[in-house]
């Protein structure tokens, strides 16, 4: 066995080898709570712990999605954009059938459909993921640019708004479609035929079709499911600010693909976990709440995301692509 | 062996992580001479010659140009010698055309400074290829060859730097029995210049045919320097292997052929394939043989679904099938690649996943992964085939080559398959563990399977199956039963015009 | 004959270039939905218009054929820009602003270049990060606000004309010459093919893998800087916004004039006429009181349409 082989090997070794990696990551975590905690008195007050915690289901909600995409070794750039589309169009039919429930069903159903299109524009059409999805966020920004034309809608049902804002037994409302999609995601990535067929098919997506993987259906489902969580995202945003304008989600597509990263999956494809992932939007969202506390000027926040970005790519070069 | 050697490699120990590649080789070569280095998989002979070209620095070991002492210790070192290597992978650029790849790196300044002179490239290319004898326009682009053609180009641009010893690996691996005709033309006009040549092979009647010295490697080490006449192919393999191989195998009597297993009619595909009708039958192995380029791998491809068909039907035990990898495989149809590491293995995975990969459907009809299902079916393969891991969860990438290849087909045997298509099985496979791969097709078939094995190697069709379909250009010219089946009859209906 | 063949034929592409059918399209359908469209004074404003975005075109071309990307240039450019404009205004000296502008092309080119062929770090990723930067020092050192009060002599190098041809077109046409140039008369540009198409080619010529694709990078930022002195000059301010998403622009210019993701296959002369057809495709739209945010979105269409062209002709 070659020297490279040996190292790309020793990356992967052992089962316990992976437990430790989430272990340093919530360590990570912990440190970053300890330190915030030290810098600011703000930040363990109930209210600001709630934020994080908000926070961190939206970023954890729509990364879950895009976990199993670059699981795939693929890339969904058009999520923020997606929201935004998305959202408007749900607040559209709020206001205008006056039903919640079929504005949810619009939210979702719009996510999906756009994640359906990047799914054909990846599979029949060929085009690489990231200038697919690239391609589909510019589209997709248009569209909703000009459908909102500048206006804003606000003013949903409290019904409604309690998805966003709402408290169950204390605990904000995000956080137990969080646990929901946490459980759900696990158990379909790895409890599932088609899970270890989407794992497949990133380490190694020609020997995933030799063996009998339909490829291009699990393709079209994870940009779908993709697609659809965004659409999710997009309704608890809106309940949460009580608004839509045009450029709703825009800042969270960098925030979610570095929760992903930062959670241990691999940009190659074939290596990661949901829960990583949660973990992941956790310390992304303590950095970026930290910022806040430390009223450091917002401007700098894409600037740190795409340097935590660029950072967990590395760590991931060094650790994976050493056998190539 | 008056002269002195033009250029000498005395001693060379090299060694990496956990291995010793090279363990005090030495190695001569002669101008005007052709120096055959053989052995097995692993043995070293990339090794030598990566250090003979530089892109390799021993750890020990002297290098002697025309019995002066000289180091190596980079490419550019060995290329002042004239040393020239053509790789098995061509290193040429698909869109740039072939005078601007036999110049690479190397290219002619024009009158401004910064600016290269197209045309004397182009010149100096037509130049070069003439005397190989090639003669075609410098400005194709390079993706537009032939692989004959591309080799050509390679060793247009080696002999373009002044080669005087030229390093060849596995050249005719690729080429068809016409165009290694004019391969080996042109290394006797390199011979009669003066050129030392050393040609690394597994094909044994070329090692005689062309060779006029040969070294024997094994484990790192020189077993033996001979020339063709003082040996036969039978004592060199031995000496490959370092003990008597069992390489006599002889066909058992198989019993007669069962039920239509695969039955193609009428089959045409987008890559050329035209009007392709075979079929194999439980219990036989069936042979597809022709040029490189006649078609068989497509063919293969067509029927498992990985390539789409625009006409034919195929019916595997009796059904239809619907044309995509997956009902194919569900339906118990397998294919093994020719290139067994990166399309028959997903090499970071575990042993165990890669070996459930193609049969998750039915350990789990349900739908539900279990984990501890999965590990007992991989161990139960694992078991059978003596797949030596000390965990089903490690890297398939851990394991030597030789249990790789057995997981591969620990794959499709946990997929119930049925049928088999290898294509090329013994491609790159020890001599001595051919005949292991002759008996583990036998013990397929012998339980009722099917297999379609696609080789270029008459010989191996000759000895092992039933009996043989033989194509050129995409189409089936003809088959050939048990008594016709020989390696003239095989050459005769894939060359005639 | 399967669907793709018949495609192929009905459409007589198969030899004619996708981006010239798309322009003539193209310009016939805005011929003849709007009068002022084929107007001596439109055509000249579309091809100055254009300049900027030739100049972007060209390198990422480069860059493409390399089997990269750079998602950087416009957030870079903006940058860029806003450097120029701060520098003209506190130091009164345009060339030292441009000596400014460049300065801050070259030294993001350098970074993308260190990160991509040093650290490995894929180039959308590394460049999606340095938009990130780019454009995060953009809104800090302004703060959100414009930068106005730039000279009337920086104007004029956007309105001049020098023998009746404008002063942009010139430059691009010497860019358009000096990168075709560089890509078919240098070693520099024979090893961009080796890049994409084969980079063990390179290795074994004992060539450095890693300098060349840096100079690649550079050679983008330093002429995103060039660009960046045109667009303030047109603008006649900077903004912090003024140049995002041209990189989309250069990306659907190049990649409809035919220049491949994949394999080191460039055409320069299919993205001059790439990136006229985005020219064209905008005023077109202009002229239809089309809202820019729409506009985009039918840029992308045609980024689609091109590509599958491509796709159908691409072999097996």
């Amino acid at each position: 066995m070659s020297v490279a082989t040996n190292m790309l090997v020793r990356s992967r070794l052992a089962l316990s080898r992976d437990v430790m990696q989430a272990f340093y990551r919530l360590l990570a975590a912990a440190l970053l709570c300890a330190v915030l905690a030290a810098l600011s008195d703000v930040f363990l007050t109930m209210n600001n712990i709630f934020n994080v915690l908000r926070q961190t289901a939206l970023l954890f909600l729509m990364a879950s999605g895009l976990t199993l995409v670059i699981l795939t070794a693929g890339l969904d750039l058009s999520v923020g954009a997606n929201i935004g589309l998305s959202a408007c169009l749900a607040a559209t039919i709020i206001k205008a059938a006056g039903s919640p429930m079929l504005g949810v069903a619009t939210g979702i159903g719009c996510g999906a459909l756009i994640g359906l299109a990047n799914g054909i524009l990846v599979t029949a059409l060929r085009i690489p993921s990231f200038i697919a999805t690239y391609g589909v966020m510019w589209i997709l920004a248009g569209i909703t640019y000009y459908y909102m034309a500048g206006d804003t809608i606000h003013g949903f049902p409290p019904g409604f708004r309690q998805l966003g804002s709402g408290y169950l037994f204390g605990v904000p409302m995000p956080v137990y479609v969080m646990v929901v999609f946490l459980l759900i995601g696990t158990l379909f990535a790895q409890r599932t035929v088609w899970g270890q067929q989407i794992y497949a098919i990133g380490a190694n997506s020609i020997v995933a079709r030799l063996s009998g993987v339909p490829v291009e259906r699990r393709l079209i489902l994870v940009y779908t499911v993709s697609g659809a969580m965004a659409g999710l995202v997009s309704l608890i945003v809106l309940a949460r600010i009580n608004s839509a304008q045009g450029d709703i989600g825009e800042e969270l597509t960098l925030p979610a693909i570095a929760a992903v990263l930062v959670g241990g999956t691999s940009l190659f494809g074939g290596y990661g976990t949901v829960a990583g992932t949660l973990i992941g939007a956790l310390i992304l969202t303590l950095v970026l709440n930290g910022m806040n506390l430390l009223q450091i000027n917002s401007s700098w926040q894409p600037l740190v995301t795409g340097i935590i970005i660029l950072l967990a790519v590395w760590i991931d070069t060094r650790t994976r692509r050493i056998g190539e | 062996m008056t002269a002195v050697p033009l250029f000498e490699l005395r001693g060379i120990s090299k060694g990496f992580p956990g291995i010793k590649a090279l363990d005090d080789v030495s190695f001569e070569l002669r101008a005007g001479e052709v120096h055959m280095l053989v052995g097995e998989n692993g043995a070293g002979k990339s090794t030598l010659m990566k250090v003979l070209c530089g892109a390799y620095r021993a750890d020990r070991g002297s290098f002697f140009h025309n019995g002066k002492p000289v180091t190596i210790n980079d490419p550019a070192a060995a290329r002042k010698f004239g040393i020239a290597v053509i790789f098995q992978d061509f290193t040429l650029v698909p869109y740039l055309d072939i005078a601007q790849n036999i110049f690479l790196g190397r290219e002619l300044s024009g009158r401004l400074p910064g600016l290269i002179d197209r045309r004397r490239i182009h010149a100096e290319a037509k130049r070069v290829l003439e005397m190989i004898g090639f003669d075609i326009d410098t400005r194709i682009l390079v993706h537009r060859l032939g692989v004959a053609q591309q080799q050509m180009v390679e060793i247009a641009k080696a002999l373009s730097q002044d080669a005087r010893i030229l390093i060849m690996d596995e050249p005719t691996a690729a080429l068809s029995d016409r165009e290694t005709e004019r391969l080996f033309a042109i290394v006797t006009r390199l011979k009669k210049n003066g050129v030392a040549i050393t040609y690394i092979s597994h094909r044994l009647s070329e090692v005689f045919a062309m060779g006029d010295r040969i070294t024997v490697l094994r484990d790192g080490r020189k077993i033996a320097s001979v020339l063709p006449a003082e040996t036969t192919p039978d004592r060199l393999v031995t000496l490959m292997v370092g003990r008597p191989v069992d390489s006599t195998y002889t066909r058992p009597s198989r019993p007669a052929p069962g039920d239509m297993a695969l039955e193609v009619k009428n089959l045409s595909g987008p890559s050329g394939l035209a009007d392709i009708n075979l079929n194999v039958r439980a219990g036989e192995i069936v042979g597809l043989s022709g040029l490189v380029g006649s078609g068989r791998t497509e063919v293969a491809r067509a029927i498992f679904g990985a390539d789409p068909i625009s006409a034919g039907e195929i019916r595997l035990f009796g059904q239809l099938i619907d044309g995509s990898t997956e009902d194919s495989v569900r339906r118990g149809m397998a294919l093994i690649p020719e290139n067994r590491k990166t399309q028959g293995l997903a090499l970071a995975r575990s042993v165990a996943d890669n070996i459930v990969l193609a049969g998750l459907g039915r350990l789990f009809p349900s739908g539900i992964y279990i984990p501890a299902r999965a590990i007992k079916a991989a161990r139960a393969i694992i078991e059978k085939l003596r797949i030596t891991t000390p965990t089903p969860r490690r890297p398939v990438a851990t394991l030597s080559g030789g249990n790789q290849q057995k997981v591969v087909v620990g794959k499709w045997l946990n997929a119930d398959a049925r049928f088999f298509i290898f294509d090329e099985p013994t491609r790159g496979i020890d001599v001595g563990a051919k005949a292991e791969i002759f008996r583990l097709l036998d013990g397929l078939v012998h339980n009722g399977a099917a297999v379609l094995m696609i080789s270029s190697e008459q010989i191996e069709i000759v000895r092992i199956c039933d009996r043989a379909y033989v194509m050129r250009d995409k189409r089936i010219v003809g088959e050939l039963s048990r008594d016709d089946l020989t390696e003239a009859n095989i050459v005769r209906l894939g060359t005639q015009q | 004959m399967n669907a793709r063949s018949l495609a192929l034929q009905t459409m007589s592409i198969a030899r004619v270039p996708g981006v010239a059918i798309v322009l003539v399209v193209l310009c016939a359908t805005f011929g003849l939905t709007s009068p002022g469209f084929a107007t001596p004074a439109n055509i000249a404003n579309i091809l100055t218009q254009s300049t900027i975005l030739l100049l972007l075109a060209l390198p990422m071309t480069v860059i493409i054929m390399t089997e990269g990307l750079d998602l950087s240039m416009g957030a870079v450019l903006t940058f860029a820009s806003i450097v120029f404009a701060v520098t003209v205004l506190t130091t009164g000296s345009p060339v030292l602003a441009f000596l400014a502008a460049l300065t801050v092309g070259f030294c993001f080119g350098l970074w993308n270049g260190v990160l991509i062929a040093v650290l490995d770090i894929p180039p959308f990723i590394t460049t999606l990060g340095t938009l990130g930067i780019a454009q995060g020092l953009s809104l800090l050192v302004t703060d959100g606000q414009s930068v106005v009060g730039i000279p009337h002599s920086i104007q004029s190098i956007y309105s001049g004309t020098v023998a009746g041809i404008p002063l942009p077109v010139i430059i691009a046409a010497l860019a358009y010459c000096g990168t075709h140039t560089l890509l078919y008369h240098t070693r520099f540009g024979t090893y961009v093919f080796a890049l994409g198409g084969n980079r063990e080619a390179l290795k074994v010529a004992g060539i450095s893998v890693r300098g060349l694709l840096i100079r690649t990078y550079v050679f983008g930022g330093l002429m995103v800087g060039f660009a960046a002195l045109l667009m303030t000059a047109r603008l006649n301010s900077a903004h912090p916004t003024a140049g995002i998403g041209m990189e989309f622009d250069a990306i659907a210019a190049v990649a409809v004039g035919g220049t491949s993701f994949e394999r080191g296959n460039g055409w320069l002369l299919g993205t001059l006429l790439g990136v006229i057809a985005v020219g064209v495709l905008r005023n077109g739209l202009n002229l239809l009181a089309v809202q820019s945010s729409a506009q985009v979105a039918c840029i992308g269409a045609l980024v689609i349409i091109a590509l599958f062209i491509d796709g159908l002709r691409a072999e097996p």
